[in-house]
């Protein structure tokens, strides 16, 4: 059975544990491709230096390895709603459906906050469960389907065939709706860090579980999910799990022991998170990585194929 | 050496003309692929052109049925563009006006170390109701409001590049492009822009422009030569006369009749509806440009087109083209070269922010046959001299500005 595996990185300066630069990415980038990782989760920031911004880092790192999905962290700290969904879902559309965006909790924005509908409303669960149902109706507000381009009629777009998302909730208000199509994978992969599972399961595609907290995450996440109306087969549950590699001769008992983890806990992916530096990554990535992944050579098409997840279906307004 | 011009290639999705996704041999819905922009700028680097450039605005264009829109977000782009190119600057609009000057000077000071320093930001404000439904507002903000909000926001953001310790690229930091026409937009102008985008019908007004813009950066203590004014030139191009006049007319054919008409009553405030074609537009019932809404250059470069030539609606029309505003040149590429020269040596411009009627084949004409004629004339580089986009364009680092750090007014607008 293959396993989708996803890296974690933080890019920027200084170079170190922890820390890649840019051009050391690219480098661990291409051997990611190579050794069957699923996607690259771009980190918002590292306690050793200065991360750089992981939607510019994926933009930049897509076009230097097309096969390979990217997961930029993005956090609603500073970020209106529907600014993050149109940089994403571009993001998505330039790389044929390999995006997933790692929305992590916060506070607002500075445009938002000043005409919030309920300015008293602070609480980063439910702020992140509003922003990331406008994230997915704003994805799915422009359908690929409505772009026809019929030059001799003079329609570019079937205008009938979008909608505006009118929403207004507490802390957002947005319109929409977005001005480019869904991507071939439906919308961007959202993915989601496990802090309250009732705020993330009504959206999330991917929930991810600290090592030290997944031993009863999948009975939690399959209650939540039917509490909803949702499958817990519509949903991926991966568990992060940081790894240090220092010898190349340590990896057949680490995999064992991650394998026997995943099947315990019942996860569907893994997320390591390498604490070394550049040259560490590398070792995980060749060693530890394909004993892992176990995934055929081809590439699949998109990162939603990537990461085992069924077809795409919108979720309810 | 003399002097050199300044040459950008503004990849406004199909091309700057309403009609342009519907040329003959044009993939129609090109323009929502990246490959389109990429394709563009690989070829624009091979000309040695000084960068590309990407309008931008949030939301979805209500024209969009009868003509493509811009629909991919500029910093994302540009980060891909920068993967597979090595010299080209890249120019992106991001809005003042809807963004966060925090997260702004975070992400577009990143992509200017992730392109090594190629980076230029396009400060913009953004009018319109459609725009502001987007950020939980009902209206847009008063123009003046927006410029006040859009020069504090511009300085915050060049204080926090220039106070950077790590991820410094090797320009210093992004390049500040300015575009806005209205007497707010040119006080910001001389206030910070480096780049100035215009949009200039006329060579005595543009060249009036250049010199407020010059004298009004010295009044702020800056240099003349620290900005550079670039008006927009729409390019329409054939190997003679006439296959140039053919292309043009053919536009017109293509125009999409009904995007046009919207389009032009968006931009003049005012219901065309009932006007036939051959009626004269009701230039009594157009304001002064200074209490004008919405995009205050637009409205005064077309005011001043009616109030020159009294058009009637088809007239008007005809002259646009569904391209906005920006002058239009047709022709071969020897008299092309000729309008670029006179308006350079005329001091009404230092090069131009080229706009082509069709894309990719309008900038595949101008870098082909038209950017080879300003190189026999001296005129234009032959090679880059360096990589980063300050020095295609020629400018230093100047000192960040001192008065940051008061407040970014925020656009509250009472719509609860």
């Amino acid at each position: 059975m293959s396993t989708p595996v996803q890296l974690t990185l933080a890019v920027g300066e200084p170079a170190g544990p922890g820390l890649v630069s840019l051009a050391e990415a690219d480098a661990i980038a291409a051997l990611a491709a190579r050794v069957g990782i699923a996607a690259i989760r771009i980190a918002d920031a590292s306690p050793a230096g200065s991360a750089l911004d992981p939607t510019v880092v994926a933009a930049y790192l897509a076009g230097r390895h097309p096969g390979l999905g990217f997961v930029p962290e993005l956090s609603t700290t500073h970020q209106a709603p529907y600014n993050t969904a149109r940089r994403v879902l571009s993001l998505d559309r330039a790389t044929g459906g390999r995006i997933g965006l790692a929305l992590k909790a916060g506070e607002g924005d500075e445009v938002s906050d000043a005409n919030a509908p309920d300015p008293t409303a602070s609480d980063p669960a439910a702020r992140w469960a509003e922003y990331a149902l406008v994230l997915t109706r704003l994805w799915e507000s422009f359908p690929r389907e409505a772009l026809i381009g019929d030059q001799a009629a003079a329609i570019v777009v079937e205008d009938s065939l979008i909608a505006a998302i009118d929403h207004a909730g507490a802390y957002y208000r947005v319109a929409g709706p977005l001005d480019g199509p869904s991507s071939v994978q439906g919308r961007p992969v959202l993915v989601a860090d496990l802090f309250d599972v009732d705020a993330v399961a009504a959206t999330a595609d991917v929930v991810v579980v600290d090592h030290d907290r997944a031993s009863d995450a999948d009975a939690a996440l399959t209650q939540a999910l039917q509490g909803i109306g949702r499958s817990r087969a519509d949903v991926a549950l991966f568990g992060r799990v940081p790894v240090r590699l220092e010898a190349a001769a340590l990896a057949p008992a680490l995999a064992a022991d991650l394998r026997a983890w995943r099947d315990e806990r019942r996860l569907d992916g893994i997320e390591l998170v390498p604490g070394g530096d550049a040259d560490e990554v590398s070792t995980v990535l060749r060693e530890l990585v394909p004993l892992l992944a176990e995934r055929d050579t081809a590439a699949p098409s998109t990162l939603r194929a990537a990461f085992g997840l069924p077809e795409f279906e919108a979720v309810a307004a | 050496m003399p002097r050199q011009l300044h040459l950008n290639v503004n990849i406004l999705n199909a091309g700057v003309f309403g009609g342009s996704w519907r040329f003959p041999g044009t993939d129609g819905t090109a323009s929502y692929t990246i490959e389109h922009y990429t394709s563009i700028a690989k070829k624009a680097e091979e000309a040695k052109l000084d960068a590309v450039f990407l309008a931008d605005s949030p939301l979805l264009d209500p024209s969009i049925r009868h003509r493509t829109g811009n629909n991919l977000e500029p910093s994302t782009v540009l980060a891909r563009i920068a993967a597979e190119t090595e010299h080209i600057g890249l120019i992106g609009t991001l809005s003042s006006s809807y963004n966060d000057p925090v997260e702004v000077a975070r992400r577009l000071g990143d992509l200017d170390y992730v392109t090594g320093g190629r980076y230029g930001w396009n400060v913009v404000t953004t009018a319109g109701a459609v725009a502001a439904r987007n950020f939980g507002r009902a209206e847009e903000p008063a123009h003046a409001l927006r410029y006040e909000r859009a020069a504090a926001f511009t300085e915050r953001v060049v204080a926090d590049w220039a106070a950077r310790t790590a991820l410094v690229s090797p320009q210093g930091r992004p390049v500040v492009v300015q575009a806005g026409g209205s007497s707010d937009g040119r006080r910001l102008a001389s206030r910070i822009g480096e780049v100035i985008f215009s949009a200039e019908q006329d060579l005595d007004k543009a060249r009036a422009f250049r010199t407020e813009i010059r004298e009004g950066a010295v009044a702020f203590g800056r240099k003349a030569d620290e900005v550079v004014v670039l008006p927009g030139l729409s390019t329409v191009i054939g190997s003679t006369e006439a296959e140039a006049l053919e292309r043009r007319e053919l536009l017109d054919e293509i125009l999409p009749d009904a995007y046009a008409r919207w389009r032009l009553a968006g931009q003049l405030g005012i219901s065309l509806d009932g006007l036939a074609d051959d009626e004269p537009i009701p230039a009594e019932l157009l304001v002064d440009p200074d209490v004008a809404g919405g995009s205050q250059t637009f409205y005064r470069v077309v005011k001043a087109i009616i109030d020159a030539e009294r058009p009637t609606l088809g007239q008007l029309l005809k002259k646009l083209s569904g391209s906005g505003g920006h002058r239009i040149i047709t022709g071969t590429p020897e008299q092309i070269a000729d309008d670029i020269e006179t308006w350079f040596q005329a001091g009404a411009a230092d090069g131009f922010n080229v706009m082509p009627d069709v894309l990719p084949s309008g900038l595949d004409d101008f870098a082909d046959h038209v950017v080879p004629e300003l190189r026999r004339r001296g005129l234009f580089r032959t090679e880059y001299e360096g990589a980063t986009l300050r020095s295609h364009l020629g400018l230093g680092l100047p000192p960040a500005p001192t008065s940051a750090g008061f407040p970014v007014p925020t656009l509250e607008v009472a719509s609860r």
